[in-house]
């Protein structure tokens, strides 16, 4: 079982850093927008957030795969030109849980003292023009160019209908058990203002009814394409004590890696996330446990990805994710208050950023779908052939 | 982002070394694998390293096309232009006898999609690939049938 990935190694930064300051641009579909644009306003709304200045970010960190935004992006919006600390490992995704991280050290060593990290996307504007939307960037790399596309196993709805079927015929997983999943982040959805879906109702008849892209994996099992975009800054816990917030101390990281990169078939353990090397040193770094937990947040592309990390995770039983999601269990007032701003199912399809600055609303007491006296709150990250926790908690 | 310029696109570029004689062998009738020339073990995907023991030197070594369906997808939207006409298909994960460890993706064929039973045998066959957005080609590749 242990032996398809690994954790990689993190020196324990558990109370050293929080989270002081976030941003969120508006969430749309097609905006007509660029991600730069996007990014900026991020940026600049986190840093308003924290009650901080422009020359006073000294770190950014974004992610160097998506070019849309970077250092040069920040200067030219603020009129700066000061030295920056910067990292192309942060943005979105897995590296939206593992940011905080790559901020902790550079202010250990004396870099910086205020990091942003910032991700945009503007996919909605840009679908259009991408070969298979989101499924482009996969295209393009040559093994599954040729030995995946081809035989029409692209792009990720495909891959993830595959993954679901495996959960299904190896657990007893049914369609109504993950319809549970996008009912519960379209609830919390229509809690939040901000949020995409927020309109729109959505329940378990509607689920069984939306259209099968590739059977099993429904329309409705399926992540947003957006415009948006989100900040966050990281600072030491006694300097985010000072600024304008109350502090989302971050507690524990942990970052987990498959062997088998990002393909996820001839990934071993098909119906499991790397989650299972991430979550339990980032937990260990925190001295605390998944029945500790009072708000989770996971990557979602599609409803299995959040069956697999619940499960991964150690809120239940390998297998029995099924069972522990039916019902209102991941309500906002549920027993697992689960992506409670709606999540890439309901929300916006922007990477798991948002999902990293909901966890810190939660902490402050601010979210939407408010879960009273949240103490705990967890991002699970997820990119294919790795996953990241990020725990944040309290400043007590 | 990256634009896919290339004219025969979606069918596999044959001239990625990487792959070259996974196609070559289909084109005889053949399915081939790499295997490690360090420790024997089959390596797939064609990655640069063994994973197993870090060797760079494959030999790629035909196999009795005899698998099990480990999973699939009924493909009813159709996510290219070139896709368009074939939907609904099947594919999915063939876990090779000779090594389950290693999972071909391929369309499985000549089959009642609501039939399929997860692990049921299935059998390699050779058939022409051709989309209709890329005329007059057509390259040969494995595809499965329920054995």
């Amino acid at each position: 079982m242990s032996d398809w990935g690994h954790a990689t190694e993190l020196d324990d930064i558990s109370g050293q850093v929080a989270i002081a300051g976030i941003g969120e641009t508006e969430y749309t579909k097609a905006s007509g927008r660029t991600a730069r644009e996007i990014g900026v306003e991020a940026a600049e709304r986190a840093i308003a957030d924290a009650g901080l200045e422009p020359t006073d970010i000294d770190g950014l960190s974004w992610n160097g795969a998506f070019a849309d935004f970077d250092a040069d992006a920040f200067h030219e919006h603020f009129g700066t030109s000061h030295d920056l600390w910067t990292s192309r490992w942060g943005g979105g995704m897995t590296w939206a849980g593992t940011a905080p991280h790559l901020a902790a050290q550079a202010i250990a060593d004396g870099k910086a003292r205020h990091v942003l990290n910032v991700f945009p996307v503007a996919w909605a504007t840009q679908r259009g023009s991408m070969t298979g939307g989101p499924g482009e960037t996969h295209a393009a790399q040559p093994l599954k160019q040729n030995l995946e596309v081809p035989f029409g196993w692209f792009p990720q709805p495909v891959y993830f209908a595959t993954i679901m079927r495996r959960h299904m015929l190896e657990f007893g997983t049914t369609e109504e058990q993950f319809g549970a999943i996008a009912v519960a982040c379209r609830r919390n959805a229509n809690h939040n203002p901000t949020a995409v879906m927020h309109e729109k109702k959505m329940t378990l008849d509607d689920y069984l009814a939306s259209p099968l892209l590739a059977d099993p994996l429904r329309m409705f099992d399926s992540c947003l394409i957006s415009d948006g975009g989100a900040a966050y800054i990281t600072t030491s816990l006694e300097r985010a004590r000072d600024l304008a917030q109350p502090p989302a101390v971050v507690a524990g990281v942990g970052e987990g890696n498959a062997e088998s990169g990002g393909h996820w078939s001839q990934q071993q353990e098909f119906t499991s996330t790397p989650q299972v090397f991430s979550a339990p040193p980032a937990f260990k770094m925190a001295g605390l446990a998944p029945g500790d937990v009072d708000v989770l947040t996971v990557y979602d592309p599609f409803t299995v990805v959040s069956m697999m990390q619940i499960e991964d995770m150690g809120f239940c039983e390998k297998g029995a994710a099924g069972e522990f999601v039916e019902g209102d269990t991941l309500h906002h007032d549920g027993e697992l208050a689960f992506n409670t701003h709606g999540g890439l199912l309901s929300h916006a399809y922007v990477l798991g950023i948002a999902h990293v600055v909901e966890v810190v609303k939660q902490i402050r007491g601010t979210a939407p779908a408010q879960v009273p006296g949240c103490e705990v709150g967890v991002y699970g990250g997820y990119t294919g052939g790795m996953a990241s926790t990020l725990i944040l908690t309290e400043d007590r | 982002m990256v634009s896919l310029k290339r004219a025969d696109f979606p069918l596999p570029d044959l001239s990625d070394e990487r792959t070259t004689e996974f196609f070559a062998g289909a084109a005889r009738g053949e399915l081939v694998i790499p295997k490690c020339d360090s420790c024997g073990a089959f390596c797939w995907y064609p990655e640069e390293r063994c994973l197993k023991c870090d060797g760079d030197a494959f030999t790629w070594t035909a196999v009795d096309g005899h698998g099990r369906l480990y999973s699939w997808a009924v493909v009813r939207r159709a996510f290219l232009p070139a896709f368009e006409g074939m939907v609904p298909f099947v594919t999915g994960l063939v876990a090779l006898d000779a090594d389950p460890t290693v999972r071909i993706v391929s369309y499985v064929v000549d089959c009642d999609p609501d039939a399929l039973a997860a692990d049921q045998p299935l059998d390699v066959v050779f058939r022409d690939l051709r989309f209709p957005t890329v005329p007059d080609r057509a390259v040969p590749v494995p595809m499965f049938v329920p054995a």
